[in-house]
């Protein structure tokens, strides 16, 4: 391995470990934050950082400079061809979004706090969504005003509008900075600090260890728990292969290429210089390595009930460990079907073959929910949480654990969710590849009818690829996490009877009719593969269309005003109306 | 099969031996749809996900229902206490404060009628006379130590309806807070005497008449000599 492989790896595992860190946190927050949004509370948002007001405004100033004079001072090199049509219509959209965002932000801030000038004045009376769906109508406008703009003027046009996208940038930035009020700023940021002064406490919380527990297996467990929930991650594609090509020509990739990225890939997404996968380790045995590794994660539970001296944290062990073992198997034999039709058990082929043909989920529907159940009962999480049952056995396997150690459990058990979010990605949706984006652009088509192409470059698509990934995997973490606040826990017999009496029998089931309906398409020939071809891309079109139908019903009935009547009943209500409730704003916004 | 007669009494109804309309419920089946568990599954995650949005929406477009001013409508309805409070009551009977006479001294004369009459035994005052020459000295005392353990007091409000003077008022609006020491919720009399309406106020709506001062309707010194 060259040094310039070891410092990708590097890279590579800095991203993955910082995304599921992060994502362990802030998931920690969602997780109460939806619950008190599902159950009328108003859940955390107490943890508050009084920030001195220069630093305030420097927060509020320092990135839109940053990135004013970022867009600036790349608008002064010269770029060609399509990527200076691409860097046009990315700074024509960036800097619709930022108008209409600033505007939008600022409206809201009159309508709370009242306008100080006149221009702001004219804010007072602006509907706020009007705003949204004119910035939307504008986006539309700029869209199709990138059709009028000629191959020889792209390089200008891409030079213009970056200038104008860092003005914006730098007005927006120094009129927010002037609105900060006086004095010191609460930072709140919707209570996301909870999970850090959380953390922050359990770092000082004293470290308790039974007497009679197991010294060296009780600090063992906690590590053992987060080291098997991290490193299943390397096997994870989290974008498209990049391509360098071998610009100093001397057949080796050396840093000097790592400026290289091949401006396109044709459409197969074949390389002709290096192939570097955003992919950490890219095992032959794939998915086996993420099994071996899940597989560990027992070992943590069990040790952390034995080692604590508590007959209650021992039963939570073993509820544990066999929970855990159980589910192992119906986890591994409902993916069998998966590897039958993907044919292989590396996860970087299993995306592409997705992007090729379809989605995990459209082949493999009763696999999906089959690996569903069994993942979320690896992961120890609601509707199978008996190990920790609170009702039954206090905290379980964790129950003698404090400070930072119980701080390790809880993330681990949040890293695996978040991963198990993003294994469900990787095999059964899509993992990177988003319907219809192909290596070398968007190309709508069903079977051998293309409706609509549009080019892109190859930096354009893996940076694409890799925001569906992170993506996908948030939205299935935010799914994942609703399965808590709607199913209730499962008693300990049926969590069994359902492992080995149900999953196992479907998953082998459904690996044998996998096998033969596989088999039986092999052997149809070529006019079976033409009509699965166009399945494949009815099913691509119809997850466009569900997300795009999906995302507008969600806008429409979020923008929707609400409708509401009040009733004065007591005596105290109609006392505290006097004095005008408790809410400073007014009912109707 | 014997002719069912429960729910009929004969001593009241003689004549009626059909049985009463009974409501049978049926016993819940498990069917296939119950066994698969998936559609229930969806149902619910759709229930949730539909209280999510909703909630979700109200909070961020400032639309939630206020939880004091009552509405049919449900939502959030919790307060963010610190930022949002609920409005007391105009009579709620808070901490205590000493209310001032002009010259920013107690109105208090040390008669001891409050801690007298507090049920939980928690005022505790010094009475002093007042310097020789103020015209107050030898016709009414001041409190030398005016302390009230609030950690005692139940708060009935018997020392507000017992001072002839209207010296010690509950109407501060402030409900007592926590701390971390039993010394702390000992109020002494600087620190009663700090507090202030909620009309932000130190006095008392009514008026008082020094003695000697000619709007004084009652005895002076001078009078009362024989
Ligand atoms: S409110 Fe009642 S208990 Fe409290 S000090 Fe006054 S008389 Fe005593
Ligand atoms: S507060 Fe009122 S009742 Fe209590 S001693 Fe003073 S004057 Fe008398």
């Amino acid at each position: 391995m060259s040094l310039v492989e070891l410092v990708l790896t590097v890279v590579k595992i800095l991203i993955i470990v910082m995304f599921f860190l992060n994502m362990a946190a802030l998931s920690t927050w969602a997780d109460r934050r939806q619950g008190a949004m599902v159950q009328d509370r108003v859940g955390p948002n107490r943890a508050v950082v009084p920030l001195p007001n220069m630093v305030a405004r420097g927060i509020v100033l320092l990135p839109p400079a940053l990135f004013g004079v970022l867009s600036i001072f790349t608008s002064l090199g010269e770029v060609t061809g399509r990527l200076a049509l691409e860097r046009t219509t990315v700074n024509v959209q960036l800097a619709i979004f930022v108008t209409w965002l600033s505007l939008l932000v600022l409206c809201a801030k009159v309508r709370s706090g009242g306008a100080i000038n006149r221009a702001e004045r004219v804010f007072e009376d602006v509907d706020p969504r009007s705003i949204f769906f004119a910035g939307l109508g504008v986006h539309a406008l700029g869209l199709v005003a990138m059709r009028f703009v000629t191959p020889q003027g792209a390089p200008m046009a891409a030079k213009i509008t970056g200038f104008v996208l860092g003005a914006i940038f730098l007005i927006v930035g120094f009129y927010a900075t002037s609105r900060v009020p006086e004095g010191p700023i609460p930072l709140r940021l919707a209570g996301t600090l909870h999970a850090l002064a959380d953390s922050i406490k359990m770092i000082w919380k004293e470290d308790f260890i039974p007497k009679n527990g197991d010294k060296v297996l009780h600090g063992l467990a906690p590590i053992l728990t987060v080291f098997s929930a991290v490193v299943v991650a390397a096997v994870l594609p989290f974008g498209n292969d990049l391509c360098f090509a071998d610009g100093n020509r001397n057949g080796t990739l050396d840093f000097s290429d790592l400026g290289n990225l091949v401006a396109t890939v044709p459409a197969t997404g074949q390389c002709t210089g290096f192939r570097v996968p955003l992919q950490i380790a890219d095992l032959n045995v794939g998915i086996l390595y993420v099994f071996a590794m899940t597989g560990t994660g027992i070992i943590g539970a069990a040790i952390a009930g034995w080692a604590s001296d508590n007959k209650f944290a021992l039963l939570g062990g073993l509820r544990a460990a066999s929970q855990m073992v159980s589910y192992e198997v119906a986890m591994g034999l409902s993916l069998v079907g998966l590897f039958l039709v993907y044919s292989t058990v590396r996860m970087g082929e299993m995306s592409a073959w997705q992007g090729q043909h379809a989605w995990g989920i459209f082949v493999q529907p009763v696999g999906f929910f089959l690996f569903l159940a069994a993942v979320c009962a690896e992961t120890k999480r609601v509707p199978f949480d008996q190990p920790e049952g609170e009702s039954e056995i206090v905290a379980g396997y964790f129950l003698e654990y404090s400070g930072f150690k119980w701080g390790m459990f809880m993330t681990g058990e949040y890293i695996e969710l978040v991963f198990s979010s993003a294994l469900l990605v990787a095999l059964f949706f899509g993992g990177y590849n988003l319907p219809f984006l192909h290596p070398d652009g968007l190309t709508v088509a069903f079977g051998d009818t293309v409706l609509f192409q549009y080019k892109m470059t190859h930096l354009a698509v893996s940076v694409i690829s890799v925001l569906a990934f992170f993506g996908k995997t948030i939205l299935v973490t935010w799914v994942q996490v609703f399965f808590r606040w709607t199913l209730p826990r499962f008693r300990y017999d049926q969590l069994m009877k359902l492992g080995w009496t149900k999953l196992l029998p479907l998953a082998i089931a459904n690996m044998m009719v996998t096998a033969v309906i596989v088999v039986a398409l092999r052997n149809a020939g070529p006019a079976a593969e033409s009509w699965l071809k166009l399945l494949g891309d009815i099913s691509q079109g119809l997850v466009a269309v569900l997300t795009l139908a999906g995302t507008v019903a969600l806008v429409v009935g979020l923008l929707e005003p609400v409708e509401r009547h009040k009733f004065l009943v007591t005596s105290s209500a109609r006392f505290a109306a006097a004095l005008g409730g408790v809410k400073p704003t007014a009912q109707e916004a | 099969m014997a002719k069912r007669t429960f729910g009929t009494n004969p001593w009241t109804k003689p004549g009626s031996t059909s049985a009463p309309p009974t409501k049978v419920i049926a016993r819940p089946r498990r069917t296939a749809e119950v066994q698969a568990y998936l559609p229930e599954f969806f149902r619910g995650m759709a229930v949730t996900m539909k209280h999510f949005f909703k909630n979700t929406k109200e909070m961020v477009l400032g639309q939630k229902p206020d939880p004091v001013i009552e509405s049919l409508n449900d939502g959030v309805t919790t307060i963010s206490y610190p930022e949002e409070r609920r409005p007391y009551a105009e009579r709620f009977r808070g901490l205590h404060r000493l209310t001032l006479r002009d010259d920013a001294s107690p109105r208090c004369v040390a008669c001891l009628c409050c801690s007298t009459a507090c049920p939980a035994q928690c005022i505790h005052i010094e009475a002093g006379e007042y310097e020789e020459g103020d015209p107050r000295r030898g016709y009414e005392r001041y409190p030398k130590t005016f302390v009230i353990d609030e950690l005692r007091c139940v708060f009935c409000g018997f020392c507000v309806e017992a001072c002839p003077c209207d010296a010690i008022r509950m109407d501060t609006g402030m409900h007592a807070t926590p701390y971390d020491s039993r010394e702390q919720f000992i109020y002494r009399k600087d620190l009663l005497m700090e507090f202030t309406g909620r009309d932000g106020s130190r006095k008392t709506a009514n008026t008082r008449h020094e003695p000697g001062d000619p709007t004084h309707p009652g005895l002076t010194r001078e009078q009362g000599e024989h």
